[in-house]
């Protein structure tokens, strides 16, 4: 059957110009507005139940649009099996809780220690479920009647993030490059497209080599500037005079207000950097955790530019300063009349209808701000990443052999519940 | 109406494209490759719509373990395997009235989780914190002391946290312990009262779970009679008794795993949780504050002392006396409320000195000594 298949065209006739590479993105942004539109009214009345439902079409939209050699991708997800994998996830996470706050109540070193270590099974448990619900989205993304699927230990899988985001910390974000490549290496051997196995070949010096400049120019400064915050308050004196009246003598005698000075800048400096770098450094881990994706003889190349990310953001930034203007002129019209209305009469009525409202404002502007991200950020990544692909031996993907099961989704569900849901 | 066409089929073992010819059977569609051998023959009703960029129909067979699919760009074609089978819906008709249903059904859900967070839970709440037995309701008491202490205690040498100790303020400590003592009896809370001032300069006062009362410097400062600074304590005295902190710490529990896994997170950081729960909290402590002021009100009238100090100590230090919610609404009418609930119920009685003047100006330099 194979050498039959391999006589297939790649593009057969009948099909759209194909565009820069190979992948493509067909989907309109004006859809996309519409479904998370749609999904952000429907969320807030249903107090976030519906988002199972949005995350689903939100996927089945990316997946399906996206077009490689030809052919789109499909995801067979459904929202009923995220509902219930969070559902089961919280039968899990219920007990788990009670032993927490139970813990927190009991004397002795446990009790004292409970908050690192109620923070601790969280951050492994949190990992765990990242690596679950992996596995079921690619269980659920299929390409030409083939389905993605994933091994591994999902336990394996957090002790070594958790292991490694420990180690990013403590060497201020050094070892980032290589945790990514490492933990990126776990996942990718795990996964496969049918019979064809994946591996991930980026390195952790490719990328340390990359961004080490960055780094010297947002946390070096940040980290001396700490010091010198440090260094300045004269610690002693702090210590020693607590009670003076006079307050601006107080702050120059115990060096804080050259501290304050430092501090300012260092925290400063920090946000501008981010600011400033932040769609540069996504830009270039995309760049090379794309270019290190590799199935079988399938080699993926990217050609993402800088200049995108950067307009994708400024793109958001644009949306968000628009709603933020909308939901300012509503909130000052909403103080001009409600109030006066209330005046009268403090009952528990007024009180209810204050609060509510309150509420009803702060979601519609969080749901906003997650609405315009999603269409602009998200949407707009998953375009630049996809479009920027060179793929190289695509041919191997036409004979690519089934194998692999749906998995519970679980994960999913667990990752919801624990608040570290992606993709 | 089209009777056959042309479409791609995978056959779901491996990735291999067939280009195939589709014939629309009247009870099946037929999949031939270009040498007319069958590939697949699928029954109308078995069919299903997957999802697809908007040019393309995909279709599958319903509950098939092999992923085959077909996949028609003819429009056609499309419209009239639509017209034949009954799952496959291209308008997505049916999809949306199954939306419907769902979200209408969500929509109540919504509707029942927030009168059981607005109505259930304090109800809950209130019937079960009597039944926490003391020994953890003190446990409880001494972790959250614990914290509260290391927030509050500003660490100044030469001063300990509590007033009371130092040589110089030991009669105020006699007559603050006076002060308890008068309190305490007419009270008869179940178990032992742990009051203490403390050197912080707020005019403050709170209660911990398990009977601890703090009673902040600042407020005997900003006192002018006995009977402010026992009116305060009676508040307080009144939040033990009707064991509050233990209530919220239950209604907290309660909240959060209604609306903190319920509501999961799609705007980020649980923001929405957070914001709902205070706000709810908030509303609870309303209610909770105003029982509290009840029962000062009546403890005061118990052993003497003025009832309406409490409201006069309010006034003067306008609403700023109880750190336990945060106040986002109607700050300022609020006081009002509680100041002219506080004078209706206080009743006229017997009125004596709680302390005389020596113990009351003893007890205004309690804290001297740091």
């Amino acid at each position: 059957m194979t050498t039959l298949d391999a006589a297939v065209p790649a593009a057969p006739p009948g099909h759209a110009a194909p565009g820069r590479g190979p992948v493509r993105f067909l989907g309109e942004a004006r859809f996309f507005w519409r479904l998370l539109t749609r999904g952000a009214v429907l969320l807030m009345f249903t107090l976030g139940i519906y988002r199972f439902w949005l995350t689903t079409d939100v996927r089945r939209f990316l997946w399906s649009n996206t077009e490689l050699s030809g052919d789109t991708f499909e995801y067979t997800g459904t929202a009923v099996e995220l509902l219930l994998g969070f559902l089961i996830a919280i039968v899990l996470l219920v007990p788990l809780y009670t032993l927490f706050f139970v813990i927190t109540l009991s004397a002795g070193p446990i009790g004292e220690m409970s908050s690192l270590l109620s923070f601790l099974m969280l951050v492994v448990l949190g990992n765990y479920a990242i690596y679950r619900a992996r596995r079921y989205r690619l269980t659920r993304t299929i390409y030409r009647g083939v389905r993605f699927h994933q091994s591994g230990s999902a336990w394996h899988y957090a002790l070594c993030a958790v292991l490694w985001w420990g180690l990013v910390i403590l060497t201020l974000g050094l070892a980032y490059p290589f945790a990514q490549s490492q933990l990126e290496r776990f996942k990718m051997r795990n996964t496969f497209f049918g019979d064809l196995p994946g591996r991930f070949e980026g390195t952790g010096w490719a990328l340390f080599v990359r961004g080490i400049l960055m780094w010297f120019l947002s946390i070096v400064p940040f980290m001396v500037g700490l010091i010198a915050t440090l260094g300045a308050i004269d610690w002693d004196a702090l210590a020693a005079d607590g009670g003076s009246d006079d307050l601006s003598g107080w702050f120059d005698a115990t060096g804080l207000s050259g501290a304050i000075v430092y501090g300012g800048f260092s925290v400063g400096w920090l946000v501008l950097s981010i600011v400033v770098f932040y769609p540069l450094f996504q830009a270039m881990v995309l760049r090379w955790w794309t270019s290190g994706l590799r199935f079988g003889e399938v080699r993926v190349t990217s050609h993402l530019r800088t200049a995108q990310i950067y307009g994708v953001y400024a793109r958001f930034l644009w949306y968000a300063l628009l709603f933020s203007l909308v939901v300012l002129v509503m909130v000052v019209l909403a103080l001009f009349t409600v109030p006066s209305a209330l005046k009268e009469e403090h009952s528990k009525l007024s009180e209810i209808i204050a609060t509510a409202a309150l509420l009803v404002t702060y979601l519609v502007a969080a749901l906003g701000y997650s609405t315009i991200y999603q269409a602009t950020v998200r949407l707009g990544l998953w375009r630049s990443v996809v479009e920027s692909l060179d793929i190289a031996g695509g041919a191997a993907l036409e004979r690519v052999h089934a194998g692999g099961e749906a998995s519970s989704p679980i994960g999913e569900g667990l990752a919801d519940a624990l608040n570290v849901g992606g993709m | 109406m089209t009777k056959s066409g042309h479409a791609i089929f995978f056959d779901g073992k491996t990735t291999a494209r067939h280009d195939v010819t589709v014939e629309l059977a009247p009870a099946e569609l037929i999949i031939r490759d270009a040498d007319r051998t069958v590939l697949a023959q699928w029954g109308y009703d078995d069919l299903e719509t997957l999802s697809a960029p908007d040019s393309v129909l995909r279709v599958g067979k319903r509950g098939n373990p092999v992923l085959a699919r077909l996949e028609v760009r003819d429009p056609e074609l499309a419209a009239a395997i639509d017209e034949f089978s009954v799952p496959v819906d291209r308008s997505g008709r049916s999809e949306r009235r199954m939306r419907r249903n769902i979200v209408i059904w969500t929509v109540v859900a919504t509707a029942s989780l927030l009168l059981v967070a607005v109505l259930g839970l304090p109800e809950i709440a209130t019937r079960l914190a009597p039944l926490v037995p003391y020994s953890v309701e003190r446990r409880l008491g001494e972790a959250i002391d614990a914290q509260t202490r290391a927030q509050l205690d500003d660490r100044r040498v030469g001063a300990a946290f509590e007033c009371g100790s130092a040589e110089t303020e030991q009669r105020g400590r006699a007559a603050f312990d006076k002060l308890m003592k008068q309190l305490e009896a007419a009270a008869a809370v179940r178990f032992p009262l742990r009051p203490a001032v403390i050197r912080r300069p707020e005019a403050n006062a709170v209660a911990l779970p398990g009977g601890r009362i703090y009673v902040f410097q600042g407020l005997i400062d900003k006192a002018e009679r006995p009977d402010e600074v026992a009116g305060v304590i009676a508040h307080e005295i009144g939040h033990v008794a009707n064991r509050d902190n233990t209530r919220s710490v239950l209604q907290g529990a309660g909240l959060s795993l209604l609306f903190g896994m319920l509501l999961g997170d799609f705007v980020g950081g649980g923001a929405v949780v957070i914001a709902a729960t205070t706000i709810l909290q908030t509303s609870y402590s309303r209610d909770v504050e105003a029982a509290a002021d009840l029962y000062g009100v009546l403890l005061m009238t118990k052993i003497g002392g003025d009832p309406r100090a409490l409201a006069t100590i309010l006034q003067r230090l306008d609403g700023g006396i109880h750190p336990g919610g945060i106040r986002i609404l109607l700050d300022h009418p609020e006081t009002q409320e509680r100041v002219t609930k506080i004078n209706a119920a206080a009743a006229p009685g017997p009125r004596r000195a709680l302390l005389d003047d020596a113990e009351w100006s003893a007890l205004k330099r309690i804290c001297a000594g740091g």
